[in-house]
């Protein structure tokens, strides 16, 4: 399941870069595309803002086909306090440009994608990612109401990704 | 002008004295190393940075409030001279104090690890004089 949530997070990554190539974040020195995976990253009470955090929550697994099928929930949070030269007044259209973003990135077809190992490519071993035998796919964006905190606008999008649980896959 | 760039300074001068007279003492700051450009399997968590330890003094290290809620970790508050924190933030090299707070791991204090909750700073002129960490205990902690 793990390759699973990694082959949707680099999916989504760079459809969303695709979309809107501006938007990015700067994680520790280094400017990337403005999408991460909250329990990828270190443990911090910051919360980043115009960008897209990833939370993996919910999962069930259904053991009566030829391959059990793994169904996963991925909390897609966001939120954005406006620009400050316009005094945050133009927070609501910059969510708004978000929430188009991220319909274009998950509701692009194809909404699947060839499941990718990425262990053997880690610690610099300049080795490719593995593909797999099997696909990782995925269903729309379900968004719940925003919300406002403060000068800030949030909301969290729900997508359920799918994958079939291959042989000796952890 | 003058006379307030003479306050700030003193501001300065005095903050650094009342730290180190009020229990001043040392803690490190545990900084992760830059992310390794266009490295995917970072951003999975497959691999992970290394750190360093930068020592931050004076500090005053002391209870944030008396009563603790249930189910709550405990949370601290500490103290740091703002010519500690600006030397700091020239030699490794961050645009501010506050970017470097935000990108920290946490604050090693007597080899417990305590994360950063928030951090906000006292000025006088436009010279700040000392910033206030709020910081979290690890849950592992609890009891």
């Amino acid at each position: 399941m793990q390759n699973a949530r990694d082959t949707f997070y680099v999916a989504l990554r760079d459809r969303l870069a695709a979309v809107n190539p501006a938007r990015t974040i700067v994680l520790r020195g280094v400017t990337r595309p403005g999408v991460l995976v909250e329990e990828n990253e270190l443990a911090s009470a910051t919360v980043p803002v115009n960008a897209f955090c990833l939370h993996w929550t919910g999962l069930s697994v259904d053991a009566q086909g030829a391959l059990p099928l793994a169904t996963m929930t991925c909390e897609i949070s966001y939120a954005t306090d406006g620009d400050s030269g316009n005094g945050g007044m133009d927070r609501g259209r910059l969510l708004s440009g978000m929430d188009a973003e991220l319909v274009a990135a998950v509701s692009a077809a194809p909404q699947t994608v060839t499941k990718m190992n990425y262990v053997g490519a880690a610690g610099g071993s300049g080795l490719a990612p593995v593909a797999m035998g099997t696909n990782v796919f995925w269903g729309d964006a379900a968004f719940g109401a925003a919300t406002v905190n403060g000068e800030r606008l949030e909301r969290v999008a729900t997508v359920e990704v799918f994958c079939y649980q291959e042989a000796g896959e952890l | 002008m003058g006379e307030l760039r003479d306050a700030s300074i003193r501001a300065l001068r005095t903050a650094d004295v009342l730290l180190r007279c009020g229990g001043g003492r040392q803690v490190f700051l545990r900084l992760p190393a830059p992310a390794s450009s266009g490295d995917t399997t970072e951003q999975l968590g497959l691999a992970v940075p290394t750190f360093q330890d930068v020592a931050l003094e004076p500090v005053v290290f002391r209870k944030a409030r008396a009563t603790l809620a249930e189910g709550k970790a405990a949370r601290s508050e500490l103290l740091v001279s703002a010519t500690a924190v600006n030397t700091l933030v020239g030699s490794t090299g961050y645009s501010a104090a506050n970017v470097m707070f935000a990108t920290a791991f946490g604050v090693l204090i007597d080899d417990v690890l305590m994360e950063i909750e928030s951090a906000s700073e006292s000025e006088l002129g436009g010279t700040t004089y000392v910033y206030r960490l709020l910081l979290r205990a690890p849950l592992a902690l609890m009891v």
